[in-house]
């Protein structure tokens, strides 16, 4: 039934002596055309957990693994969305999902190289702006000329890296539609890490919190059972919808409070107070400085 | 819709300026355009108006200055004699056209060219004597200023020679004195090499004193007066005109092309002619040799006229080089400059290389060039092969290119290639060191990117990692360019390879009255030129920016 697993993952950097535990014990699994949120603070290493997903990073212990065999190496089959788009500048929407075709299905013809371009191109609504370079774009629209880009390859499995944090409220909700609407068309597997509550309710069945790092694990999950389609404007009314809400903003504000409370212990501020080094005598004093009280004398 | 379409012309027009990178002409456009005027004149007398003044400035400033300064070859020029000699240098290369197409001339343009000649000699012989005769007017005149100038320091400096000549006479008398004393045993010799000394040191005075008015009388003889200058100037001008229409005389009548044709066809003829009805061996060998040599004649016979060095050939020369020094240098820094930025062990291996090689003076690399190239063209370089082979009139010429062969026009030659890898040994440093620079600064995310897309390893090469790095690339061939040309006058100075930097070299060599000012106009030559192959590049880098390209000014 579980399509990406990943078992007993850590990731750890530096020097056996002053070593940094980035992720530790990670146990996830996800069912085929499963629809996953991991939700985190910035910083606990959210992009980390979803490099060893895409196999850009290999973990240090445990193993993640896609239909039983492990993911060695990144491949078109996990589809991974970057953070900032990462489009190649140099070329234009169109040509950057071409790059992407052309190699994973060299067999194809130019004409239906072509078609497919087109159709991915459509599908997220940017036919008007496909012979655009990126920095002729908005933000909106390069993350949609990424997601094209990344749905073209066809992947089994579709990886967002925080794919709406960049963008502005308004663009944000369309976004979260179009890619709704795409997979409930295909389905497929999706993990996808955000930050925002909201927007993983609305669109995952399931959402994983990850702890503060470091040493940040995945905690207890919570699952969305909100049928589908959900509607964002009575959403929020939703018994269900408001109660996983507050759920997991408490837990997260938990888990964030725990961890600043941690620090506090460590660090404590050295008590300084500011004391007034100005020289008592008048002969040294700057031109423009306003004189001293004499008492301080 | 009329609206419509000159906002398009207006905005192809605003964009051709900022990617050519003359934003100064931004304002002009927009105000043509209609488009805000007040704001408009404003830029442009900010940006245009002030800083013509400010040049316009310094050239007056120049003007006024640059006659005070007397050095060893004369006033500095002044910008009108810049411009003069830019006006001879013109005249030049248009005395060598005319020569050129008398040589070419065939029948009735032939003769119609030879009158004219024959007509304008007589005309241009009497302007010549009249200006000769001013000039030497001028000359006495000026000479009997500079004698009036000179007389009082001579009135001083003659004296002075005599009392010193008289001192001279007296120390060497006091010297054969001291002699017959020390022999005598009257004096030690100690006092006599004390009396050495202080004779040396007398003489020494002596003659810094007669240095002194010798150099005050010089810098006057070598400073004449401007009109006695500009006089001379002038008769020469019109003798070299002169000299000029009688060479085409000479050329229509006798260098011509067709008329030595005609003629070597008669002889081989006549010889023909006397080979028929001949029966003496003696002759009919010597007629059937000559024949043949005539003939031989006839094939080679040189379709070329050979013009002498202009300003233009050389600048076309120097360009040439620098080109081919700069493409050798971009051949090289690009691929290696590749392989650094991606290995970070070649990038090691060729650090100490880079650092010890790249602050290397140009003159030295040519130097070196000289000996190590030097020794592929010995014994002679002049007449080995490659360059026959490149310089023969087939080779490379083709139909397109009307001048026929470019190399042989160029008259490439070991010298040539020695200043070319100069260029290229200064010039691949930049290049090579950006060209690393922006392959090992590539985005992570684009090699992510080919990372999930599974490319191979020239994909990558090709799609991503070359097109990330080119803006850094054509930033250092753009460095490079400029280098280039800095180091190739040097070179071409030193190695003396035809070019602006060999006019220049000349001219200082050569010292005649219009010296100076040739080499400043070859500076100014330099500096253009040079300001426009950079344009060139920025245009280049722009083109493949992917960014809006406004980190390059």
């Amino acid at each position: 039934m579980s399509y990406l697993e990943i078992e007993n993952a850590s990731v750890s950097f530096g020097p056996v002596s002053n070593r940094t535990h980035v992720l530790s014990d990670i146990n996830l699994s996800v069912n085929k055309n499963e629809f996953i949120a991991v939700i985190g603070f910035s910083g606990a290493g959210k992009s980390t957990l979803i490099s060893l997903m895409a196999g850009l990073q290999t973990p240090t212990t445990g193993e993640i693994r896609m239909d039983g065999k492990p993911i060695r190496e990144p491949g078109p089959n996990l589809g991974m969305m970057f953070q900032n788009y990462s489009l190649l500048p140099w070329l234009t929407v169109s040509e950057n999902i071409h790059i992407a075709v052309k190699t994973v299905f060299p067999t194809l013809s130019k004409t239906e190289i072509k078609e497919k371009i087109a159709h991915y191109v459509d599908m997220v609504k940017l036919s008007h702006a496909s012979d655009k370079l990126p920095h002729e774009l908005s933000g909106g629209m390069r993350q949609r000329a990424s997601l094209a880009r990344t749905l073209s390859l066809d992947p089994k499995v579709l990886l967002l890296d925080e794919p709406l944090s960049a963008l502005d409220a308004l663009t944000r909700s369309e976004l979260q539609d179009q890619i709704l609407n795409i997979w409930e068309k295909e389905k497929r597997t999706v993990v996808m890490i955000t930050n925002d509550v909201d927007e993983a309710l609305l669109m995952t069945d399931r959402i994983v919190p990850l702890t503060m790092g470091p040493e940040a694990t995945l905690a207890e999950p919570y699952l969305v059972e909100i049928e589908r389609p959900r509607d964002r404007q009575t959403l929020n009314d939703h018994p269900e919808f408001k109660r996983l809400k507050v759920e997991i903003t408490n837990y997260m504000m938990a888990i964030n409070k725990g961890s600043k409370v941690n620090q506090h212990e460590i660090t404590s501020m050295p008590d300084v107070r500011p004391r007034d080094f100005s020289l008592p005598s008048a002969r040294i004093r700057l031109k423009n400085k306003t004189r001293q009280p004499a008492s301080t004398a | 819709m009329a609206e419509e379409t000159k906002d398009k012309i207006k905005y192809k027009l605003l964009k051709f300026i900022d990617l050519s990178g003359f934003k100064v002409f931004d304002p002009p456009v927009r105000l043509a355009f209609g488009e805000d005027p007040k704001k408009q004149t404003s830029e442009i007398g900010k940006f245009i108006i002030l800083p013509i003044l400010f040049v316009s400035l310094c050239l007056l400033s120049w003007h006024l200055i640059a006659p005070t300064h007397k050095t060893k070859s004369g006033a500095v020029p002044t910008p009108g004699k810049i411009l003069n000699a830019y006006g001879n240098n013109i005249r030049l290369s248009e005395r060598e056209e005319e020569k050129e197409d008398d040589f070419l001339a065939t029948g009735q343009e032939r003769r119609d060219r030879l009158t004219l000649v024959e007509k304008a000699i007589p005309e241009l012989e009497a302007e010549a004597a009249r200006l000769q005769k001013l000039s030497v007017e001028a000359q006495k005149q000026g000479g009997k200023s500079i004698n009036d100038k000179i007389a009082p320091l001579k009135a001083k400096l003659d004296p002075l020679k005599a009392k010193h000549k008289a001192a001279k006479a007296a120390r060497k008398a006091a010297v054969a004195n001291m002699a017959a004393t020390v022999a005598a045993k009257k004096a030690t010799p100690e006092d006599s090499i004390k009396l050495a000394i202080a004779h040396a040191e007398q003489a020494e005075a002596e003659s810094e004193a007669e240095k002194i008015l010798n150099d005050k009388v010089n810098a006057i003889r070598n400073n004449p007066p401007e009109s006695m200058n500009d006089a001379k100037i002038a008769a020469n001008s019109a003798a070299d005109e002169v000299q000029h229409f009688k060479k085409r005389f000479d050329v229509l009548t006798k260098e011509n092309k067709e008329i030595k044709r005609t003629a070597l066809l008669a002889k081989i003829a006549e010889d023909e002619a006397v080979l028929a009805s001949s029966s003496d061996p003696v002759v009919i060998a010597s007629k059937t040799k000559s024949i043949s040599t005539n003939r031989k004649k006839l094939e080679k016979e040189d379709q070329k006229f050979a013009k002498n060095k202009t300003l233009g050939f050389q600048t076309i020369r120097s360009l040439a080089t620098v080109f081919v020094g700069f493409l050798i240098a971009a051949a090289v820094a690009i691929p290696v400059g590749i392989m650094c930025g991606l290995n970070k062990i070649v990038m090691a291996c060729l650090t100490p290389i880079i650092s010890i090689f790249r602050p290397v003076s140009p003159v030295v690399w040519l130097l070196i060039f000289q000996i190590v190239v030097g020794a592929f063209f010995l014994p002679d370089p002049a007449s080995h092969p490659l360059f026959t082979t490149l310089n023969q009139n087939e080779f490379f010429a083709s139909s397109w290119l009307e001048f026929g062969n470019p190399l042989a026009y160029l008259q490439t030659d070991a010298a040539m290639i020695f200043s070319a890898c100069t260029v290229a040994m200064c010039a691949l440093w930049p290049a090579l060191v950006n060209t690393a620079l922006g392959v090992s600064a590539i985005d992570r995310d684009h090699l992510n990117v080919a990372r999930v897309l599974k490319l191979g390893f020239w994909a990558r090469l090709f799609k991503i990692i070359i097109p990330s790095s080119l803006p850094l690339v054509f930033a250092g061939l753009r460095i490079s360019l400029g280098v280039g040309w800095m180091v190739l006058i040097a070179a071409e100075a030193l190695s003396s390879s035809d070019g602006l930097g060999k006019y220049v070299w000349d001219e200082y060599q050569n010292g005649s009255s219009q010296s100076f000012a040739n080499i400043i106009l070859a500076c100014f030559i330099v500096g253009i030129i040079g300001f426009f192959l950079d344009r060139i590049m920025i245009v280049l880098q722009r083109l493949v920016s992917f960014d809006d390209g406004s980190s390059t000014a």
